[in-house]
């Protein structure tokens, strides 16, 4: 190596200072571009740098993914529980909205009839036998509520009578029970009749209108309201709720009377709240 | 078996009976289908004693009475009378004639359903509530949509059976 160089150091030396001149020129020549040997060294070096590139974003990325991922963790927790605790607002506001809405109503309702005095709950249960139509209520005795009191909706539509009464809670028959009997007043002829229910109708959702006034011409549409007698004659209801409405007239079995389906007035498959009239005054 | 395991035991088959009441009073009472709600609480006390006999069918229709009365607007005690006998019938029907399985309470609970309904179509008639071909439409559809819970609520109180202890000393 030392003779080597001894015997062509002087060449490569020569060699260097050519390539470093031509360097020189061809930098200055081309001004901006890279030069070949820069270029070439570009070529062959630019993968190799590129994978170092990536190797290290990968580490870099681990090492933040290690450090970072119990904060963002800790974050989507908040985010979530946030979300979850918007939604129950939400849900809040828009019960609150319905419950608001019911009131305005009953309110409407309480201004035509001033006569009336509504004690408002909620329903909590629906009946489970095929052979009775029942709600559960939420107040009881501790509101003064006492059998035999009215139940309306938000429209004063009557919804049924209380049958039972617990502590903080009561159970009503409703308009289509088979046991609910009250006196009816057909709105449009003031004619009198009797309500009740019917088994074949219950499970259709619907009453009948019985014993109807002699030379009456029903028709459909009809209100029926309540006329404020039992069928003993005493003043037990309020009068004047809105029962239902006459859907069709049919002939008994017999064929020599006639009887009228009511679609009640209120829907009972969707009612949430209710107002049972604890006390009311008698309009003569 | 102690006095504490017979309480463990009875109280397990207690809680077994609580989703049942839940499914029947909250849910299916709510959304009926075709109009119609199944009665399971009967089947309950049916399940019970077609696994662990007589005695212990007659002691959980009792319970399964006092809560009927709970959830029902009837004549008070009525239910528990009625559940009671049930449980001790069907209880007596498997153990001697039919057999212990899904099969014995299967058929306890045709005729266990079929005996409430016709009692209330017997009340009904007698007080000329309704007539006849309406309620037996009626139970129809009620008996057919309640045995179709017989087996998830039989395997839920085997499931409890298996795993309490077997001999009752009362």
């Amino acid at each position: 190596m030392k003779d080597f160089l001894k015997q062509n150091g002087i060449l490569i030396l020569i060699i260097a200072l050519l390539l470093t001149l031509i360097g020189a020129v061809l930098s200055f020549t081309f001004g901006g571009v890279a030069n070949p040997f820069a270029n070439l060294a570009g070529v062959v070096t630019t993968p190799v740098r590129n994978g170092i590139h990536t190797v290290v974003e990968w580490a870099e990325g681990l090492y933040s993914d290690a450090f970072e991922r119990e904060a963002m963790a800790r974050e989507l927790e908040e985010l979530r529980q946030e979300n979850a605790r918007l939604k129950a607002e939400a849900r809040e506001g828009e019960e609150a909205s319905r419950e608001n809405q019911r009131l305005r109503d009953l309110l409407d309702f309480q201004q035509k009839r001033t006569d009336l005095h509504t004690e408002p709950a909620t329903v909590t249960a629906r009946g489970s036998s095929n052979w009775s139509s029942t709600l559960t209520v939420s107040k009881g005795s501790a509101s003064q509520v006492e059998a035999g009191d009215c139940v309306i909706d938000q429209y004063g539509n009557l919804v049924g009578i209380i049958s039972e009464v617990g502590l903080n809670w009561s159970t009503l028959i409703t308009v289509v029970d088979v046991d609910l009997e009250l006196g009816g007043l057909i709105a449009r002829t003031d004619g009198a009749a009797i309500i009740e229910g019917d088994f074949t109708l219950m499970g259709q959702g619907r009453l009948k209108l019985t014993y109807l006034p002699e030379g009456t011409r029903l028709l459909a549409g009809d209100e029926i309201l309540t006329s404020g007698l039992r069928s003993g004659g005493e003043a037990t209801y309020p009068s004047g709720i809105l029962v239902g409405r006459v859907a069709e007239v049919r002939a008994d079995e017999g064929g020599m009377s006639e009887y009228a389906v009511l679609t009640p007035a209120t829907n009972l498959d969707k009612l949430e709240q209710v107002f049972i009239i604890k006390e009311f005054e008698v309009i003569e | 078996m102690t006095t504490k395991d017979f309480l463990i035991k009875w109280l397990a088959y207690t809680l077994a009976l609580l989703p049942v009441w839940f499914l029947q009073d909250l849910l299916l009472s709510r959304y009926p289908l075709l109009g119609v709600k199944p009665m399971l609480l009967p089947l309950c006390a049916v399940a019970v004693a077609t696994l662990e006999g007589s005695l212990g069918g007659a002691g959980f229709g009792l319970g399964v009475g006092l809560l009927f009365d709970a959830g029902a607007a009837s004549v008070p005690g009525i239910s528990v009378l009625l559940m009671t006998l049930l449980g001790l019938g069907a209880g007596l029907l498997a153990q001697y004639v039919l057999r212990q399985d899904l099969i014995g309470c299967f058929l306890c609970s045709v005729l266990a359903l079929s005996a409430l309904d016709l009692l209330r179509i017997w009340a009904r008639l007698v007080a000329r509530a309704a007539p006849l071909r309406p309620m037996l439409e009626v139970a129809g559809k009620e008996i057919l949509w309640s045995l179709c819970f017989v087996p998830g609520i039989y395997l839920l109180f085997r499931w409890v059976f298996r795993r309490v202890p077997k001999a009752t000393v009362l």
